[in-house]
């Protein structure tokens, strides 16, 4: 009877207990939608990875002026169609920020819903240039396309002192915007755009655009694309017997690129934001804890994240987390924030200035070739 | 490759009038198999024993589960199905394996290669076509002179009449999705180590071009399929480079197949109804 009694006790002690804790300190919910099933899944799953990682190490120390923090997680399928659905969701249940961890599409469709009810939304990867555009409520944390893409012709033409470049461009909007960036400026570093091809999301085979490249004979080949068909493009390339350095972008920057590719990947360069061997402290604690929780190698699209994650952070340590208009100018007002992905800073499109590394692959590994940090050649539009 | 996918389809058209998209399963299930086996034991010629075993199963369940249940209704109706459970399986391969897809640790026939005059070609695109020639021509022996063949084509030309002739016609049906099952898994291994990559949705658009190329070559029509996958492969090729920039490649196989039925409606060797 007594062990009856004693053992009530506790569990009230303990219902009392887990009942006044959220009063106490309710955690600060933020939301967050990628493409956890689909097409994208594999994109979606490193997203939520880096999301998760940068809530962890952050309530690890103690959360946000003593709250916790929590991750609202919604998948979009990487579907405009399924976004403002979702975008409204999150409205309703009354969320004061929104990170995407997702593509261009739904995060576009998400954009105007977010401006509209003005809640502060982060586009963590996507690039297309009319996201930000929805208003002055919404930011992104990577690279336009543009902007990256104006960052290879530098490295070919005064790092590599080569001219004569083949473009091999996915036929997507980050292919395009990224194809659009290198012929903006190519003419200033002294660099030719000797021909160029395009090829589609699914192509896994390009017997075609190899034997093109063969005959055309390129100095160095630029090329877009992600994991999954580049892999495969580059080992095509070097087994069809292309010897040219090869450019790609942070779209290759995961360890998967390696693994497929193999042998052919030695060598190639990639225009990111991560530099595996960075002495930033707060890059070397993501690529440090990334592998040690997922064990498994870091890679752009979680850094991103990771990032979106801590821009909305540092901007709660500043302005609280209640208030959205506060804290949509604590995040306007971000200036060379350390993070994952470098120093940032945004310009007043709600746009990210930030160097760009360019790393290079060397014994199956990602690592450190050169830093381009050139705030007008890598200066985002302003509007 | 296209013509290993394609055959499948056809003979599962020919004798049931399904179009069998859920095809691209097996072929994708052959594919992890075959992935898994190769990092397990290393062995390339137990990953096709695996994969072929595997997949070679997994046809006829989808007959058992999915099509005889349904034989009776419209063919829309187990089109639908299919599509069904090449959807559903996709997200289920994301789940078992991870959506990232898995590469081969060790892949000789992806990092070999052979140079000829101008050409370069790693074993992997030679294996391809030696298979596809080996299995196929294998195929056609069967069919032409193994009694099993006989009663195939006994069946496809007229079940009621080769069932009183004594032949099993439900037997006849497991074969042909056995038989298209093993040269799917067969072929998702080969694409697999040609990619040096297995992932959840790299059946997809096998899928639907496998259709393409059936109607291409006349609904059933074997020759007509092999014909159809061979020129299906050249014209994109060509594609690839001279149209790059207005279509991709995948908009090229259809718009081929639309120029195609618009001058032949039953297919380049279909017979008119």
């Amino acid at each position: 009877m007594s062990f009856r009694m004693s053992s009530s006790l506790v569990l009230a002690a303990a219902l009392g207990a887990a009942l006044a804790a959220p009063a106490q300190a309710q955690s600060i919910r933020i939301g967050f939608h990628a493409p956890l099933t689909g097409f994208a899944a594999s994109d979606g799953k490193s997203a939520q990875n880096g999301a998760e990682l940068a809530v962890e190490q952050i309530n690890a120390r103690g959360g946000i002026n003593g709250r916790k923090l929590e991750l609202v997680i919604y998948d979009d399928q990487a579907r405009p169609d399924q976004a403002v659905p979702l975008a409204n969701k999150y409205v309703g249940e009354g969320l004061k920020i929104v990170i995407s961890g997702s593509y261009s599409g739904p995060t576009r469709a998400a954009a105007g819903v977010f401006q509209g009810a003005k809640i502060p939304y982060i586009s963590a990867y996507a690039i297309h240039p009319d996201i930000t555009r929805a208003g002055n409520f919404v930011f992104r944390t990577s690279f336009m396309g543009e902007v990256q893409g104006r960052a290879a012709p530098k490295l070919i033409g005064e790092i590599l002192k080569k001219k004569k470049v083949t473009l091999l461009t996915l036929n997507n909007d980050f292919g395009q915007a990224l194809a659009a960036g290198f012929k903006e400026v190519a003419g200033k570093f002294g660099v030719q755009i000797a021909s160029e091809y395009t090829y589609a999301m699914g192509d896994r085979q390009f017997g075609s655009i190899v034997a093109s490249v063969k005959k055309d004979e390129p100095e160095v080949l630029y090329v877009s694309g992600y994991f999954f068909n580049g892999g495969p493009l580059v080992a095509q390339l070097r087994a069809g017997g292309v010897t040219a350095p090869i450019v790609g972008t942070e779209g290759f920057d995961t360890h998967n690129f390696i693994s497929i590719a193999k042998d052919a990947a030695e060598g190639v360069m990639i225009t990111t934001s991560l530099d595996r061997d960075t002495k930033l402290p707060e890059m070397r604690a993501f690529i440090d804890d990334y592998e040690k929780k997922f064990n498994a190698g870091a890679d752009m699209v979680a850094a991103s994240t990771h990032t979106a994650v801590n821009v909305a952070a540092a901007a709660m340590r500043k302005a609280g987390a209640d208030d959205p208009a506060k804290l949509r100018d604590a995040i306007a007002a971000t200036r060379d924030l350390p993070v994952a992905t470098g120093r940032i800073t945004f310009n007043a499109a709600g746009e990210v200035y930030k160097a760009a590394q360019i790393q290079v692959i060397k014994g199956a590994k990602f690592r450190y070739f050169a830093t381009i940090d050139d705030p007008v050649l890598l200066a985002p539009p302003s509007k | 490759m296209y013509a290993m996918m394609a055959l499948g389809l056809t003979l599962v058209y020919g004798l049931l009038r399904i179009l069998h998209v859920a095809q691209a399963t097996v072929f994708t299930l052959g594919a992890y198999t075959g992935l898994l086996v190769a990092n397990h034991v290393h062995s390339l010629a137990a990953a096709f024993a695996a994969a072929a075993l595997v997949a070679g199963a997994l046809g006829p369940v989808i007959y058992r589960l999915v099509y005889q249940p349904i034989l009776d209704r419209p063919p829309f109706v187990a089109l639908v199905a299919s599509i069904g459970v090449l959807i559903a399986m996709e997200d289920g391969f994301r789940l078992a394996f991870g959506p990232y897809g898995l590469s081969f640790a060790q892949n000789p026939w992806f990092t070999t290669t052979l140079g000829f005059a101008e050409v370069s070609l790693n074993l992997a695109q030679i294996w391809i076509v030696v298979a596809a020639v080996v299995l196929l021509s294998a195929f056609a022996l069967f069919a032409a002179r193994t009694r099993a063949g006989v009663a195939w084509r006994a069946t496809v030309s007229d079940p009621p009449i080769a069932e009183s002739f004594g032949v099993s016609v439900a037997r006849v049906r497991y074969l042909a999705f056995f038989i298209a099952s093993v040269l799917a898994g067969i072929a998702g291994v080969l694409v697999g180590l040609l990619n040096n990559l297995v992932e959840p949705g790299m059946g997809g658009v096998i899928a639907y071009k496998g259709l393409a190329i059936i109607v291409l070559g006349g609904l059933g029509n074997v020759p007509g399929t092999l014909l159809a996958s061979l020129l299906l492969g050249v014209v994109e090729s060509y594609g690839t480079v001279f149209l790059d920039k207005l279509l991709d490649r995948d908009a090229i196989a259809y718009l081929f197949l639309i120029a195609v039925l618009m001058v032949r409606p039953h297919g380049l060797l279909g017979k008119g109804a």
